[in-house]
């Protein structure tokens, strides 16, 4: 029955495609449509140029051994087979990359709105601290990551010093294999300001009435917080989830930054995919094979973006 | 009505996102094509040639120097102008393999000693032997830094400056403790007697720490020295890490950890600074194996009265040799320039020994022509400490090593460094960390192969 439905439906959609493509445009349709792929050629011309084009050059180039000099002769599947049956590197870099995204996206996801709940408070002084806090989504770069440095030395860095007040000796962070990781994405936590503001827009626009209503009932804050406000910002959740997955995956600066020139940090700790890449593409000139590791890493990304879209109906409330 | 509007855009609105995202990500590698806004050099109708010559010094001694050199070359040159171009340290060569690729690179280019090579292999870099056959300049060079531009035969490079590693130490500390300043520590066994005399305090509260090896010199280096000179290639391109000498070199440098303790190291390691916070001016560390270049760092930073003398790496025992490691630079033309002919007559400019001379002097650098340094050492111009420091560059770099990237293994020294550092984390022994280092460094040459 069901199938009969949505196959009537189906009909129903490919006959009105047709019709829409038979249909005659009028001289003023024609204009406005030119006018309009006029005003969006920036971006296509853009797009095709820096970013198809590219990308299609580095899906043809995954078959090479492309050295961005001198050769580019199709090797087949080589280089795929490379880096899963004989490249160590590869599989570390992989799981420190799964291993920083795996913390970092719930752990800045959960900061920041919690940072933004406290933040949609009406109380004196609340655009300073909102200032204060958004702050750090401004600075980024180098200067950063070498402040940050500084904080996480294992003696005489801030941090250290703050967890020794309460008897706790602090690890080495940036020079035990262990520590590395978390000592990056504790850092990272410090940007959560940029998530932090998109939170605090959509905070505003839930209705007061849900909880003026909800109050009525005799609803606390946790309970108003768990049944009102995350259900009804979990759109922009979503959305902050599926790009920071993405952004997460492509972590580079802070590593090749903060292991003197892409080293990879102790015991390769901090060997991200992408600093992989680069050194494959740019240190042992194997652009090919770089190009390879970018394809795979295009398809865990595409396909984790994709599962995340699938999901979404069952947590996702518009 | 207006929740299915919502409800749309935002969904499109992530889509558009996550594809912009990834596709950005993919798009990096090729999209980074560098400043290209330079023009390669144009002749005019006059004959006139402009040349581009890009290096990394950008401040300094080593920019003042390097300016005055190319005016007095631009007034003595008529028919040839080269415009100086600074490229911050980070990007040079990435920059100069996308200008390469794209057709417009400079003319002349300071690049990395131990690459020469793969881009030699790579058509990135001119060949030179044309000009090497009309007028042989080898013999003006160290024989192991001319032998680092030699790609099947011919060269495609010409060595500017170099390094050499030997220890520093501190001869106050030296008398302090009752040791002779004039008989620095030959051997490995001595060293280790020389810094326990020097040692002062105790288990994480040191006043003055005698030696740590691993400071400023790498597990490589003492690993060479250890094995007569030969890195982890030998001369034929055989891995060679996983032998008796190196692990007996990384049993060395493990007991040194445990003598101190592996989180008392880690934690001065981190506090050391540079300038005046320097451990080896503040006293901290008195003996330091270092890059004998670092004598500018004293001499810009410790105060007047500091003294100090420079000694060759100890011997593993007496006789195995104190070799020691170095690095450097060489200047190139890249491959497809305009101007190769007027680019090598700067070259041979660059590296006669008179403009090398002038380079030292300032900067301090130990230059690759063999004339140069030892006109340095007895230089009038320059005072007794500067002479020793380039006698003591000269005699060293006999038993210096300079390790090219191999061919079929450019990228192995992660793959090392994985093992070492596991050595050091206790998690495997020595034999075992350069055994599997072997396995691994043996697997890669043949991916490449």
């Amino acid at each position: 029955m069901k199938a009969a439905e949505d196959q009537s439906q189906f009909k129903k959609a490919v006959q009105e495609a047709r019709q829409f493509k038979k249909k005659k445009w009028t001289p003023s349709q024609k204009k406005e449509a030119l006018w309009g792929l006029l005003f969006v050629s920036p971006f296509i011309i853009g797009f095709f140029g820096f970013m198809f084009l590219p990308m299609l050059f580095s899906f043809v180039g995954s078959f090479t051994n492309y050295n961005i000099t001198s050769r580019m002769d199709f090797i087949g599947l080589t280089n795929f087979r490379r880096m899963f049956t004989q490249d160590e590197l590869f599989t570390t870099s992989l799981y420190n990359t799964a291993y920083y995204v795996a913390f970092n996206v719930p752990l800045t996801a959960i900061g920041s709105v919690f940072l933004a709940v406290l933040l949609n408070r009406k109380i004196r002084g609340i655009r300073v601290f909102r200032t204060i806090f958004y702050l750090p989504a401004v600075l980024s770069g180098v200067a950063v990551y070498v402040l940050w440095m500084q904080l996480l030395s294992p003696s005489s860095g801030l941090i250290n010093t703050i967890l020794s007040w309460v008897g706790i000796s602090g690890p080495s962070w940036l020079f035990d294999p262990q520590w590395t990781k978390p000592a990056l994405i504790l850092m990272r936590l410090w940007s959560v300001g940029g998530a932090m503001l998109l939170y605090l827009a959509t905070l505003q626009n839930v209705p007061k009435q849900l909880y003026e209503s909800a109050e009525v009932d005799g609803a606390g804050f946790s309970r108003q917080f768990f049944h009102i406000t995350l259900p009804m910002i979990t759109p922009i959740i979503f959305y902050d989830v599926v790009t920071s997955t993405i952004g997460a995956f492509q972590i580079f600066q802070e590593a090749y930054v903060m292991t003197e020139g892409g080293t990879g940090g102790p015991a390769n700790s901090l060997l991200f995919y992408n600093l992989h890449m680069w050194n494959q593409a740019f240190v042992a000139y194997n652009m090919g094979y770089a190009m390879a590791m970018s394809m795979i890493l295009f398809i865990i990304v595409l396909s984790l973006t994709f599962v995340n879209l699938k999901l979404a109906p069952r947590w996702v409330h518009y | 009505m207006k929740t299915i509007k919502v409800r749309t855009l935002l969904k499109a609105g992530t889509w558009c996102a996550a594809v912009s995202l990834i596709l950005a990500a993919c798009g990096n590698g090729e999209t980074e094509t560098g400043d290209n806004t330079t023009t390669d050099g144009e002749s005019d109708t006059q004959g006139q040639v402009e040349l581009e010559f890009w290096s990394f010094w950008g401040s300094g001694p080593r920019r003042d120097t390097i300016e005055e050199i190319i005016e007095e070359f631009n007034d003595t040159h008529d028919t040839i102008t080269v415009e100086y171009v600074y490229q911050p340290w980070g990007d040079i060569w990435t920059k100069a393999l996308a200008a390469i690729a794209g057709g417009n690179a400079p003319d002349v280019i300071v690049q990395d000693i131990n690459s020469v090579r793969q881009r030699a292999d790579a058509n990135q870099a001119t060949n030179l032997q044309s000009f090497i056959d009309e007028e042989d300049i080898s013999d003006s060079f160290y024989p192991q830094l001319w032998e680092t531009v030699i790609f099947e035969d011919e060269a495609y490079a010409v060595p500017f400056n170099t390094d050499t590693q030997v220890l520093f130490y501190n001869i106050d500390a030296f008398e302090e403790a009752g040791l002779d300043p004039d008989s620095p520590p030959q051997t490995w066994e001595e060293l280790e007697e020389v810094a326990r005399t020097l040692d002062q305090g105790s288990e994480n509260d040191w006043e003055q720490i005698g030696f740590y090896p691993r400071w400023n010199i790498g597990p490589d280096v003492w690993a060479l020295n250890a094995d007569g000179g030969t890195s982890w290639f030998d001369e034929e391109g055989n891995v060679t890490i996983h032998t008796p000498e190196k692990v007996d070199a990384l049993e060395w440098l493990l007991d040194w950890q445990d003598y101190y303790g592996r989180e008392t190291v880690t934690q001065y390691e981190a506090e050391f600074g540079s300038g005046v916070a320097d451990p080896f001016i503040s006293g901290l560390v008195a003996m330091r194996g270092q890059n004998i270049n670092y004598y500018t760092n004293l001499r810009e930073n410790a105060p007047e009265d500091f003294r100090f003398n420079v000694a060759p790496l100890p011997e593993r025992e007496e006789g195995s040799g104190n070799w020691s490691w170095g690095g450097g630079f060489v200047l190139e033309i890249p491959e497809n320039t305009s101007h190769p002919e007027e680019s090598y007559e700067f070259i041979r400019h660059l590296t006669s020994t008179e403009v090398q001379e002038q380079f030292g002097m300032n900067s301090f650098d130990i230059m690759a022509n063999v004339e140069a340094n030892e006109n340095l050492a007895e230089h009038a111009e320059l005072d007794e400490t500067g002479h020793m420091i380039y006698e003591m560059a000269h005699q060293n770099l006999e038993q210096t090593v300079i390790t090219p990237v191999p061919l079929h293994a450019p990228d192995y020294h992660s793959l090392i460094n994985t093992q070492i550092d596991a050595a050091f984390l206790g998690e495997k022994t020595a034999e075992e960390a350069l055994e599997d280092a072997q396995n691994s460094v043996e697997n890669l040459v043949e991916q490449n192969q």
